[in-house]
């Protein structure tokens, strides 16, 4: 599965950079492509490109703030949660990701 | 650019006995006091907890990183302890604090963006179980930049 997502805390200096790391770690674990584009007070880093995106199958937002250009994933099945998911329970917040991918997947085949 | 450089050895106190929350804030300000990279110990705090209001700061792993931006703040730096014993903090699973790394950010980041973009890899650092494990067992300041060093 591609992976693309977004990580962007309240103070922008410590929780995002902790969630990207983990989300990366976790997805990569499971065997994931994945790609996190970081927010923070220092702007935007590692920012996704169009083409990871168009073949991205699910989006995981991060956040804890209003991001920017969200309008990107616009048609995309996204996952948003708070930075603290993501820092708390990467694993899990995978496995959840890999179910909502196959349900969809499913229904998709069912019609 | 390497991580070694925002790790400093003077801002680093292994071997820490703190017993709340307060304490282990007070003593690594103390240490961000001495070493110039804030200028005032009340000031600065008051703005860390302002950050500790708005959610837990303690990550779970035994790891709580108080963080703010603060106009008390000279230099980019963090300090960095180790108690002996588990600290009661706020935490995202219901464990005490053995690692505290406090941050040291202004408001005005003019011409640190070297240093953010230091801070930023140093954070993403926190969020890898091998490092966390290895800066929990530190016995020295050394031990603890080594444990950032991987």
């Amino acid at each position: 599965m591609n992976i693309v997502g977004i990580a962007a805390c309240t103070v922008g200096i410590a929780h995002t950079y902790i969630a990207q790391e983990k989300l990366e770690n976790a997805a990569k674990k499971a065997g994931h492509e994945i790609a996190i584009e970081t927010q923070g007070t220092i702007g935007t880093e590692n920012e996704l490109t169009a083409e990871q995106i168009a073949d991205a199958h699910v989006v995981i937002l991060a956040i804890d703030v209003k991001i920017s250009n969200r309008e990107r994933f616009e048609g995309k099945r996204i996952i948003e949660v708070p930075t603290e998911v993501a820092v708390k329970s990467p694993n899990k917040l995978i496995e959840k990701v890999e179910k909502i991918f196959e349900q969809s997947n499913q229904e998709r085949e069912g019609k | 650019m390497e991580i070694d450089n925002i790790v400093d050895l003077e801002t680093i106190k292994t071997n820490m006995h703190a017993k709340s929350k307060d304490d282990a804030l007070k003593e690594l300000a103390e240490l961000l006091l001495q070493n110039e990279y804030i200028s005032d110990i009340n000031g600065f705090m008051t703005d860390i907890y302002e950050r500790e209001a708005e959610g837990q700061t303690g990550i779970g792993n035994y790891i709580a990183i108080p963080h703010g931006k603060s106009n008390f703040v000279k230099e980019i730096g963090v300090a960095i302890g180790i108690n002996e014993e588990e600290i009661p903090w706020e935490t995202l699973d219901g464990n005490g604090v053995k690692g505290v790394i406090l941050f040291a950010v202004g408001n005005d980041n003019e011409g640190s963006q070297n240093h953010l973009k230091l801070l930023s890899l140093f954070a993403r650092k926190l969020g890898n179980d091998e490092v966390v494990e290895k800066l929990l067992q530190s016995k020295n300041p050394e031990d603890v930049k080594e444990a950032f060093g991987q």
